[in-house]
């Protein structure tokens, strides 16, 4: 008995190695799973991002072989005044399009809540702009804001009599940008909106009734609140998604008019490809991996505070 | 369709050679050297008109009759993103053989090295008639950075469109290319409600520098000075001015409220009286006859010239290819006469040889008198490295100008700044 029990009483330094070793075993389970998606993400994010790091300190590199740069590049970046309009532009339109798509996201997520009748349909087609190409977006939008014939521009001519250079005119031109791209992005940020809805514990709002508390009380008592850990994913994911807008900019405008439309994803890609000079688009990639890290960060402990 | 539309198939194409043009290639076709080739090649080239691959086919079927153990496969790139995609196929080591490539991007490729020198083959005393073949100006272009870089072919040449009748009704078909002035009253006149006297394209995304250059140029200016040192702008102040005015005179279109296509579908529908736009668009016209009559003009004369503006492209071979000598047996081939006249007749594009001139577009008197006209007074781009970019830099400072917030001095002064960095 005694030597029985004394096989089973180990030491302390046996214990810690047992742990050790049950510790490995759960990580590495977990690290073979993950392995898939980690190998994705070095080949495909990891490598590139140091790839372009060492670009950034290089001339050329792609077609020709690189030269080393020093710092000529990162200077560039610093004082090339279009790199400073493009963050501007890109802060602009997120300030404009983020709140937007917000409000509108949730008024219409909060009215498909309430639709008991053909909610699957209203979600389909609330949701379709989303699926569509930036060109097709960009088509359909030139039927609705041409200064001769574009439907909302029929509309304000009938009204006020003034035709808008909606996408002619540096001071429309970013807001029209933002207009649209709302337009496309609403279906996705109602339909994440309405399953945060959904999922929301509806014994709280049976019980803020009985209380006495009406709709907007119960709104912003209870929805806005309890709707936190949603909003908390959607201001990073909108922020980091939107400081990267590229595509209807290339389509519609291709930054002008006089550069209102340049952003830094445009710059970039017109720094690579137009003017062949990979060793300026790297710098000009960290300088946007660096303001969306900042911004992200800087949400991130605001948001984390408050939740 | 009618008889002005029909399209030049190749036997009428031969026949309205008349032979002259077609006997040194023919000939060199059918020599022993020539159909010895073989192996396979990729051409890729961006698409001058919805059937491009089909007439593509065409040259090359005629390519395979003498060299029937070659291959030559066709691909396109887009020309919104052409280079994107050509910087994308040079990079994988393995780009097509054959490069279609025009004047605005293919000497930043050539700076590079991924384009074959080819003076050693454009000097051979046995293509010398050929060579001889293509206007000096074209070979200009085609030269940069110390070497030949390709054949040039095709090229597009910005011209004026004008409404025959709006010109009438305001008095003013003869005298409205007699100067800017006159240009100017003529766009007055024939602005009325929602018809406009005038248009150019704004927008950089519709390459709008190539409305712009014809002034520039008649101006003596140019965007680099004679060595390319520096900017060679000076002089183009007034001609600046001049547009700055057109557009602030209220005679056009919003600026930038209407792109390229747009200003060309208000110019059918009998909106525009003078508009600028490009060769290609010719075909439209005679395929679908706007309700009005139409001509094809050039810029008034400047102080110091009267150009038109054209942009060319060349076919270059790419140093990485393996199989070069076939590429450079079908690039003659597709330079040759019979073959670049047949295409260029297909897609109402100017070629630059001087030999096939009389008989192209004997059916089309619009796209005769450009030929004959319009493509001996063209000035092209300087074939910088950095010309592209050049242009696209500038361009915010046009568009700034045009829309009323500079002047001509503060505009050249501005562009200038900009191409003094980059030259």
């Amino acid at each position: 008995m005694e030597t029985a029990t004394s096989h089973f009483q180990l030491s302390e330094d046996e214990h810690r190695k047992q742990r050790f070793r049950a510790a490995m075993r759960h990580n590495l389970t977990a690290y073979a799973f993950l392995a898939p998606i980690l190998v994705f993400f070095l080949i495909f994010m990891a490598v590139p991002v140091v790839w372009l790091f060492y670009l950034s300190f290089q001339h050329d590199g792609i077609l020709a072989p690189a030269q080393f740069a020093g710092l000529d590049n990162w200077r560039r970046t610093f004082s090339d005044s279009l790199v400073l309009k493009c963050i501007i532009n890109t802060l602009y339109y997120c300030a404009m399009a983020i709140p937007t798509v917000f409000v509108l996201g949730m008024i219409v997520a909060l009215s498909l809540s309430m639709v008991r009748r053909g909610a699957a349909l209203l979600r389909i087609i609330i949701y379709f702009p989303t699926l569509q190409a930036s060109l097709i977006v960009a088509l359909i939008w030139t039927f609705v804001i041409h200064p001769d014939f574009g439907l909302l521009n029929l509309g304000i001519r009938a009204l006020t009599g003034v035709k808008l250079n909606f996408l002619g005119d540096p001071h429309f031109a970013m807001p029209t940008i933002a207009m649209i791209e709302v337009w496309k992005g609403l279906g996705f940020w109602a339909i994440l909106f309405l399953s945060g809805l959904l999922a929301l514990p509806q014994d709280l709002y049976h019980a803020a009734e009985l209380d006495g508390a009406g709709p907007i009380r119960r709104f912003f008592s209870l929805t806005l609140p309890l709707m936190k850990p949603t909003f908390y994913f959607a201001v990073i994911f909108a922020t980091i998604v939107n400081l990267q807008l590229f595509d209807s900019v290339f389509v519609l405008t291709d930054g002008g008019p006089v550069d209102s439309t340049a952003t830094i994803a445009w710059y970039i890609y017109r720094s690579l490809f137009t003017f062949s000079d990979p060793g300026f688009g790297a710098t000009l990639s960290f300088v946007l991996v660096v303001v969306v890290l900042a911004l992200t960060a800087l949400q991130t402990w605001l948001l984390r505070e408050r939740a | 369709m009618s008889a002005a539309t029909k399209r030049v198939n190749r036997r009428r194409f031969l026949n309205l050679l008349g032979g002259s043009a077609a006997i040194p290639y023919l000939m060199s076709a059918g020599s022993p050297s020539a159909a010895g080739l073989s192996g396979k090649i990729t051409m890729i080239k961006g698409p001058h008109s919805a059937d491009e691959a089909k007439y593509e086919a065409e040259i090359i079927d005629d390519f395979k009759k003498t060299n029937p153990n070659a291959e030559v496969e066709f691909t396109t790139y887009d020309w919104a993103n052409m280079n994107a995609q050509l910087t994308a196929g040079f990079a994988s080591g393995s780009p097509a053989d054959v490069q279609y490539l025009v004047d605005l991007v293919y000497p930043a490729y050539a700076e590079r090295g991924v384009l074959h020198d080819m003076t050693a083959w454009v000097s051979d005393p046995s293509w010398k008639s050929e060579h001889d073949a293509i206007q000096p100006f074209a070979w200009q272009l085609a030269k940069s950075s110390k070497g030949t870089w390709g054949v040039p072919v095709l090229g597009a040449v910005y011209n004026i469109f004008v409404n025959l009748d709006l010109l009438n009704a305001a008095g003013v078909a003869d005298t409205w290319n007699k100067s800017y002035s006159d240009m100017m009253a003529a766009a007055k006149a024939t602005t009325k409600g929602d018809t406009f006297g005038f248009s150019m394209r704004t927008r950089v995304s519709d390459y709008a520098f190539w409305d712009w250059f014809p002034y520039i140029h008649n101006a003596g200016a140019d965007i680099l000075n004679k060595d390319w040192t520096a900017n060679g702008l000076a002089g183009s102040e007034d001609a600046m001015q001049f547009l700055i005015d057109m557009h602030n005179a209220k005679v056009t279109p919003p600026v930038g409220s209407v792109d390229w296509q747009g200003q060309f579908d208000l110019f059918k529908a009998g909106k525009i009286a003078i508009y600028h736009g490009e060769t290609p668009e010719i075909n439209d016209l005679l395929a679908k006859p706007p309700p009005f009559k139409w001509d094809v003009a050039y810029a008034p004369p400047g102080p110091k010239a009267q150009t038109v503006m054209g942009n060319f492209g060349i076919l270059s071979v790419a140093a990485a290819s393996k199989n070069k000598d076939l590429a450079w047996a079908f690039i003659k081939h597709w330079a040759s006469g019979p073959e670049v006249g047949r295409f260029a007749s297909e897609v109402n594009l100017q070629v630059v040889r001087t030999d096939i001139v009389n008989q192209l577009y004997a059916d089309k008197p619009a796209m005769q008198k450009i030929q004959k006209e319009f493509v001996p007074r063209v000035k092209g781009l300087q074939p910088h490295p950095k010309i592209l970019t050049m242009l696209q830099q500038i361009w915010p400072v046009a568009e700034n100008a045009y829309l009323g917030n500079l002047s001509g001095r503060q505009a050249i002064g501005q562009m200038g700044d900009i191409i003094n960095k980059l030259a």
